[in-house]
């Protein structure tokens, strides 16, 4: 069943439909969960463990007089909120076969809602994780509308990136395991488990235009700025504060291209979704 | 879709060209995308060539024709689910369009939350459910179970809390594709009714039916479609003469439609149910208390093996009466099901005690995901059977009752048994002319010697 206004009903009326559906998601997601929320803490926090292990005491990353576990953690939640909505995105188109051929809505809800519930995920596992920032890295007030600016920059290029893959995906359909594959590589590619500035500083000076062609790495590096600070190598790590010029420049630009190309071009595609799923 | 819309006309369509292509089994794959240079070969399907139609405000119009006629291809186009290949389509109003029941139920949602879910679905503020949430909840008479998770739900349940959110849209323009003939026959009959409250009130009304029933009842005006042609269109009494001759006139075989899955048979496909039958097979009715065996065969694609079991449900319901006479599953009863290779087919068999009285009984089949609820099949009415019991009894259950008396004045006499008219009884009682007035003893024995011992 469908419900069509002309003219058709465009997403900024369909915020009830795409609240209900963020909704869905959530309640779906923890019902008959005993630890409910919980369990999106349960990775990255396994992951601070790990990897402070094996990176900050085996492999020793330097940052002097910092701290790896808030270092890792600011740069990973902001990379798990991305890869999980992508990820999820991408068979959002195909996985509701059903709902497109028999209903007309905005086909956009459907990876939005699945983005939109990532950053709930996303602001509460900050709120959660926000008393070892602070035991670490001090309080820092006027970092706080740098994360909510931050917040609103990512998720705007996280939701342009998920209905280019959920769009791509009706036509061909290995890109769902292919993007898994994609973001595993994507991962390494972006200074999370190392501050950018140990590849500046490596003998592979190539790697530095990829790494900084890389999206991700400055929104990675917006949160590091507003969450743990500077990462350096010897000393103690200047706290948090608000994200220099370039990084908010660059990390708008992208936002900005990702939504409005996202946008375009997925509209294209959902005319013909229905025949397609 | 765009477009200066005539005010006069509610649906305007013009010109409308549909073509689907229509690929082998499977999409390509990126593989073959990029090591082959020709693309996946298509055999282009033109479900609908060339077709215009206007439909005034408050009109209400049905669509007929065989099945791969294009009328349900048209319904979606004017619902703009499917985007016109060549020509428009118009449509001034609010719009709603009744082609899935339940779109977008959730199984672990409660009824209450897919309610407000289903209706965001359609197009409905959170405000405007909570206006017509009771009078949902009582349409589809779900009652209670409201606050419980669908997945618990009958299937008869599901379609009608589906077909009640649907139809408290207050759309402008209606689109029905066939929901009319979901729920027994009590619900039908509400529906239709809810459908003729609709037309009198101005409303449009576009309705594909293959019930000419429905069709008389709420149409005036029918279009009959014919291999993506519009054939006739007129009043319905000419249109169904039309189509009738258009059917015994040989027309060529119908070809498949390409959503050959009616409101009747719903679900993924991911698993289907391909064979039911009851054995022994009869002629007629099965005696009452007897032994059935309901057999019931299925298949799975490759993508389900790896996404756990299945249960396949039966649902046993007395169309007439309004009622579900029982229901199972066999993950109720702790069997879980391993989806069948491709290729394989498993069969289950329900044998069932026909513990019933007379009457007809309909079968609804159910193939789930056991631990995600996912919906398979669900094939509504699969088969029927009828069911004779000795006249004496009245009701579904065979509870067959045996008497016992303590009366220490024995029975009445045989001749007397029946009841007066006015409580019942035959109108033409062989003994009212001699039966005394009220208060009075009856000339005849109290207590007849042949039977009181």
């Amino acid at each position: 069943m469908a419900v069509r206004t002309t003219p058709p009903r465009t997403l900024l009326s369909s915020g009830e439909l795409l609240r209900n559906l963020v909704a869905k998601e959530l309640k779906v997601r923890y019902k008959g969960s005993a630890l409910g929320f919980l369990w999106s803490l349960v990775t990255p926090l396994l992951l601070t463990g790990v990897f402070t292990v094996v990176f900050a005491t085996f492999l020793r990353i330097p940052l002097g007089e910092g701290n790896f576990a808030t270092f890792f953690l600011s740069g990973y939640l902001v990379w798990q909120f991305f890869s999980n909505s992508v990820n999820s995105a991408v068979g959002a188109i195909v996985g509701n076969g059903a709902l497109i051929k028999k209903v007309w809505f905005p086909r956009e809800v459907l990876p939005l809602s699945l983005v939109l519930s990532q950053g709930v995920h996303f602001g509460l596992a900050l709120l959660a994780t926000s008393p070892l920032f602070i035991w670490q890295r001090g309080v820092h007030l006027e970092a706080i509308p740098a994360i909510l600016l931050g917040f609103l920059l990512l998720t705007a290029f996280t939701a342009g990136v998920a209905m280019v893959f959920a769009g791509l995906n009706v036509g061909f359909r290995d890109l769902q395991e292919l993007t898994q594959v994609i973001f595993l590589a994507w991962f390494y590619l972006t200074p999370v488990i190392y501050p950018l500035y140990t590849v500046r500083e490596s003998g592979a000076q190539w790697a530095v235009p990829f790494v900084l062609a890389n999206p991700v790495t400055w929104f990675v590096e917006l949160f590091h700025a507003a969450l743990y600070g500077t990462p350096v190598a010897v000393g103690p790590n200047p706290p948090p504060h608000w994200p220099d010029a370039t990084t908010w420049l660059v990390c708008s630009a992208w936002a900005v291209a990702a939504l409005a190309v996202g946008t375009v071009l997925f509209r294209r595609w959902a005319r013909t979704f229905a025949k397609e799923v | 879709m765009a477009g200066e819309a005539d005010p006069r006309w509610a649906v305007q369509v013009d010109g409308l060209w549909e073509r689907f292509r229509i690929a082998g089994d499977r999409p390509p794959t990126l593989k073959e995308r990029l090591f082959t240079f020709r693309r996946a070969e298509y055999r282009q399907f033109e479900a609908l060539k060339g077709v215009s139609l206007r439909i005034r405000h408050g009109e209400s119009v049905a669509l007929i024709g065989h099945n791969g006629s294009g009328k349900s291809t048209l319904l979606k186009c004017i619902a703009g689910i499917l985007p016109a290949d060549e020509g428009s389509v118009r449509v001034d109003g609010r719009l709603a369009t009744l082609l899935e029941l339940g779109a977008g139920f959730h199984p672990d949602l409660t009824g209450r939350e897919n309610v407000y879910l289903n209706g965001a679905i359609l197009g409905l503020t959170r405000r405007e459910v909570d206006g017509s949430f009771a009078a949902i909840v009582d349409f589809a008479g779900v009652g209670e179970f409201i606050d419980t998770p669908v997945r618990n739900y009958s299937s008869g349940m599901y379609v009608r809390l589906g077909f009640a959110i649907a139809v408290h849209v207050d759309p402008d323009v209606l689109l029905v594709d066939e929901v009319l003939s979901v729920g027994d026959a009590a619900f039908q009959e509400r529906s239709l009714a809810r459908m003729r409250g609709f037309v009198e009130r101005g409303k449009t009304v576009v309705l594909v039916s293959h019930d000419l029933g429905a069709v008389r009842a709420l149409c005036r005006r029918t279009v009959v479609l014919d291999h993506g042609r519009l054939v006739f269109d007129g009043p319905t009494d000419d249109a169904i003469e039309a189509y009738e001759e258009l059917v015994a006139g040989g027309a060529p075989p119908p070809e498949p439609e390409p959503d050959p899955v009616g409101p009747a048979r719903t679900g993924d496909g991911g698993a289907r149910i391909v064979d039911a039958r009851l054995l022994p097979a009869v002629d007629g009715a099965r005696p009452s208390g007897t032994t059935a065996q309901l057999v019931v065969s299925f298949t799975a694609e490759e993508a389900v093996r790896e996404a756990g079991s299945l249960s396949l449900g039966i649902a046993v319901r007395r169309p007439d009466m309004a009622l579900y006479v029982y229901e199972t599953r066999t993950a109720w009863r702790g069997i879980y099901l391993a989806p069948p290779r491709p290729g394989a087919t498993a069969a289950v068999t329900f044998t069932l005690d026909l513990a019933v009285l007379t009457g007809e009984y309909l079968v609804d089949l159910l193939l789930v995901n056991a631990s995600t609820g996912v919906i398979h099949d669900r094939w509504q009415e699969a088969l029927g059977f009828t069911v004779t019991s000795p006249e004496h009894d009245f009701g579904v259950a065979a509870l067959d009752a045996r008497i016992g008396v303590a009366n220490p004045d024995g029975f009445w006499p045989a001749e007397l048994h029946a009841p007066p008219p006015e409580r019942g009884g035959p109108r033409e009682h062989p003994l009212r002319e001699d039966r005394p007035s009220p208060g009075h003893e009856p000339d005849v024995p109290r207590v007849d010697p042949a039977l009181a011992r």
